[in-house]
């Protein structure tokens, strides 16, 4: 079936996967959602503390931080891998937007500290800096001598409840700040809301938190690159996690029609079916060009060509994604139709990462402004 | 229950008016718009015992039965306001499904049985087709039923049977011969009460995580020789007959209406009406739903003129089927980063279940003969495609 493709000349790839497989043996990732979503959490502290201990939180942070100073590319391989296996924890979010976060973020002891704990999985580290509708959160900070005081309401916060830390992206004046926020400090306010993969997302309001001047991370962010350079890992990982349920999706799919016999033969056997299942593989295959074409272009002509390719992939494999599991269910007949069989999950899982920073109309508008701007 | 007047000689308009008009009066409002597709019957019952007091639960019985003996013309009437005031489905399978079976082929014994058990809610039925091997392919049938003296000894399994939780009767499709060359033939319609040593019956949730159907397993179970309906072996065309005219409402424009009144609610909150991109899908989807009830009523009208329809009436719940599923994806990419969420949307002053009808809109493409099924059809019955 589909799967990314790149030169593996010293394995790590391989062992990416590798590690994957073996993590799902520990962790059924279906039957890990439906427990999660039972027990109304925003994600499973246990099946993270166990990512941790994989390595994974820290893939891409430098070195220097404590991370394993790997990039995009094995990020990609991983997070396939974990879109396969349905392993949903929010990876994308607190991992790889967090940690290019604080990568950018000016050197210091709640920097360090910060990184140390995303790595070790101690601290859920999650980024608030959106508005429900996607924009840029209205939370403002306001300066005094002690620090600053921060008001307004951010959404589709994930992890909102089980985080430790609040990466809390406010305005000051006309640009943005970094400030790490204690989660549970007084003045937040926080409202989950489920979501279709069993997680929550909430939404959070600030009403004069106060935070002393050393939990600052970083200043004039507008300007900086860092949080397009922070969207755009994050972005692509999700478009990575997408190719792989889709992926595994259309191999589910292959694998029941072959099965299920009615009229005397394999449902598979009849070309209506033929057709629709070559549609879902070309879809697969496609999102995996895309994305190795957006892995390329990072590594060899980072700017424009890189930012193109980058949205170009999302779109790609989140429309893929949607298209394949929409398919797969139908093709599962009724028994597509039940809570019981995992193909509704893996739709779900599509419809949340395919949602999530940018839709892929939203994404193919801003690809083409992107291209023909001067 | 008061002796009812003869519906059939009004005007369409004028049955019209007096159905709305009652309808409204008298459905609960908590009831109306229910986010639930299949409410079980506790949920639904004040509204069902309305109904049946007025003496409008059956339309299409005969007044005779306790019906209001409607034609299809003031069937679809009857319909298209239920859809129109938001009034929830009721546990039907009894007044569409079993009703009219045994008036067309049941003894008189089974209809003064059984007929008055249904209008009055003792027995609510649901519907025994389907199982683990035999979905598309219905005519493989395996749920034994073999003859013992004065009983009818059965064994087997049914799944997806809708609302089977809440019914006590099930109206079961069971294998009584073998012929190696018609599978249709050797089938036999059995009327079985649920509550018999061995049934046991298993809630599924679905994919909105409502239990709404169930599996039911028959090990063994003694069923009265006088609950067979019509003869042995010869059930399958009983099946087919009652399906009747009712396959129209499969592609009643009822579903993708209710989905499109959501998606202009959230369209009109979220100012997507001033994009026109948005504006140019919205007009496809709004001009297909607009077509679409301009084939119902040609379909309607050949029922109306003849009384009957042909295989051709299948492009409708294909094309119904699938519009559904595109506005309630649109409605989900105009929510944008929203999407993702389980919960209804905030829209305006309301909310709207985005999520809910995007779930569901999977389903009707699925039952009552898959498009695959119905394309099927019209390949061979319509266009007399080949082999
Ligand atoms: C919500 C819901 C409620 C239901 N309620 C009831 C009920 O109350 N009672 C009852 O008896 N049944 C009920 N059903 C079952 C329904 O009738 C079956 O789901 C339907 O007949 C399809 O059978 P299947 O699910 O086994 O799918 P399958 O027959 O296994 O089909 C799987 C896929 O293969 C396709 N396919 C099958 N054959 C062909 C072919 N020859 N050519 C091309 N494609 C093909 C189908 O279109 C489908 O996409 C319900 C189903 C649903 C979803």
């Amino acid at each position: 079936m589909p799967e990314i493709i790149l030169e593996d000349p010293d394995g790590t790839f391989a062992m990416l996967r590798d590690s994957v497989a073996a993590f799902a043996q520990r962790f059924d990732g279906a039957r890990a959602l439906r427990a999660r979503r039972g027990a109304g959490k925003d994600i499973d502290r246990d099946i993270w503390s166990a990512m941790a201990e994989a390595g994974w939180l820290g893939l891409m942070l430098p070195e220097d931080l404590g991370g394993a100073g790997l990039g995009l590319s094995e990020q990609a391989i991983l997070s396939e891998a974990l879109g396969r296996a349905l392993i949903t924890e929010p990876l994308a979010q607190l991992s790889v937007f967090s940690g290019a976060l604080l990568a950018g973020a000016e050197p210091g002891e709640e920097r360090s500290r910060l990184a140390e704990g995303l790595i070790s999985g101690s601290l859920v580290v999650s980024p608030v800096w959106q508005t429900t509708d996607g924009g840029y959160a209205a939370v403002s900070a306001t300066e005094n001598e002690t620090g600053v005081t921060l008001s307004g309401t951010a959404g589709l916060v994930v992890a909102a409840v089980s985080a430790d830390v609040l990466l809390v992206l406010a305005r000051s004046g006309d640009d943005r700040m970094l400030v790490s926020v204690a989660a549970g400090s007084e003045g937040i306010t926080v409202m989950e809301r489920p979501t279709v993969d069993g997680a929550t997302l909430a939404e959070l309001r600030f009403d004069g938190c106060h935070v002393a001047a050393d939990q600052i991370l970083a200043r004039n962010l507008l300007g900086s690159g860092l949080l397009d350079e922070a969207i755009q890992a994050a972005r692509l990982t999700l478009a990575a996690e997408l190719a792989g349920a889709g992926s595994k999706a259309l191999e589910a799919t292959v694998d029941y029609t072959k099965e299920r016999v009615q009229f005397g033969k394999p449902i598979a056997s009849f070309q209506a079916i033929q057709h629709r299942l070559v549609d879902m593989w070309s879809a697969a295959e496609f999102s995996c060009a895309a994305i190795v074409n957006a892995l390329e272009r990072l590594a060899d002509e980072p700017g424009k060509p890189a930012a193109l390719a980058v949205l170009a992939a999302k779109a790609r494999a989140g429309d893929a994604a949607i298209d394949i599991t929409r398919k797969a269910i139908h093709l599962h007949g009724a028994m597509g139709f039940t809570d019981e069989c995992d193909i509704g999950l893996y739709m779900k899982r599509a419809v949340n990462l395919n949602a999530t920073l940018g839709n892929p109309a939203q994404l193919r508008l801003q690809f083409v402004a992107l291209e023909r701007a001067a | 229950m008061a002796k009812q007047q003869d519906w059939n000689s009004l005007s369409d308009a004028e049955f019209r008016q007096i159905f709305r008009t009652w309808v409204d009066d008298n459905c609960p409002m908590h009831l109306r718009n229910m986010r639930k597709q299949r409410p079980v019957f506790d949920e639904v019952a004040e509204w069902y015992h309305a109904l049946a007091e007025k003496g409008w639960l059956s339309p299409v019985w005969p007044q005779e039965y306790g019906g209001m003996g409607l034609n299809a013309a003031k069937h679809i009437i009857y319909v298209e306001e239920w859809a129109r005031l938001g009034c929830p489905r009721i546990p039907d399978h009894g007044i569409g499904l079993v009703g009219p079976l045994l008036i067309e082929f049941g003894t008189e014994a089974q209809k003064a049985h059984y007929l008055p058990r249904i209008l009055s809610g003792e027995d609510v039925w649901c519907q025994g087709y389907s199982e683990p091997g035999a979905g598309s392919d219905l005519a493989s049938l395996r749920t034994a039923a073999v003859r013992d003296g004065d009983s009818f000894i059965v064994n087997g399994q049914k799944i997806w049977t809708t609302l089977a939780h809440c019914a006590n009767w099930i109206l079961l499709l069971t294998r009584t011969s073998r012929d190696e060359k018609v599978k249709q033939k050797g089938i036999t319609v059995l009327l079985v009460d649920l509550t018999s040593p061995g049934v046991t019956v298993r809630p599924i949730e679905n994919l909105r995580q409502e239990a709404d159907f169930c599996e039911v397993f028959f090990e063994n179970v003694r069923i009265p020789a006088e609950n067979l309906v019509g003869e042995v072996d010869k059930g399958w065309n009983l099946a087919k007959a009652v399906l009747g005219h009712e396959r129209i409402f499969l592609g009643a424009p009822s579903r993708p209406e209710v989905a499109l009144s959501r998606l202009e609610q959230l369209a009109e909150a979220r100012g997507a009406f001033a994009d026109p991109a948005f504006v140019d899908r919205y007009a496809r989807l709004r001009l297909d739903l607009y077509d679409l009830g301009s084939a119902f009523e040609r379909f309607a009208r050949q029922l109306r003129d003849n009384g009957t329809l042909g295989a051709d009436v299948s492009v409708l719940k294909i094309f119904c089927s699938e519009l559904y599923q595109k506005i309630t994806e649109e409605t989900l990419d105009i929510a944008g980063e929203e999407a993702r969420f389980l919960d209804d949307l905030p829209a305006g002053n309301g909310h709207v279940d985005a999520m809910n009808l995007y779930l569901d809109s999977r389903a009707l493409a699925i039952f009552g003969g898959s498009n695959e099924i119905q394309r099927t059809i019209l390949a061979k019955a319509v266009l007399g495609l080949p082999s």
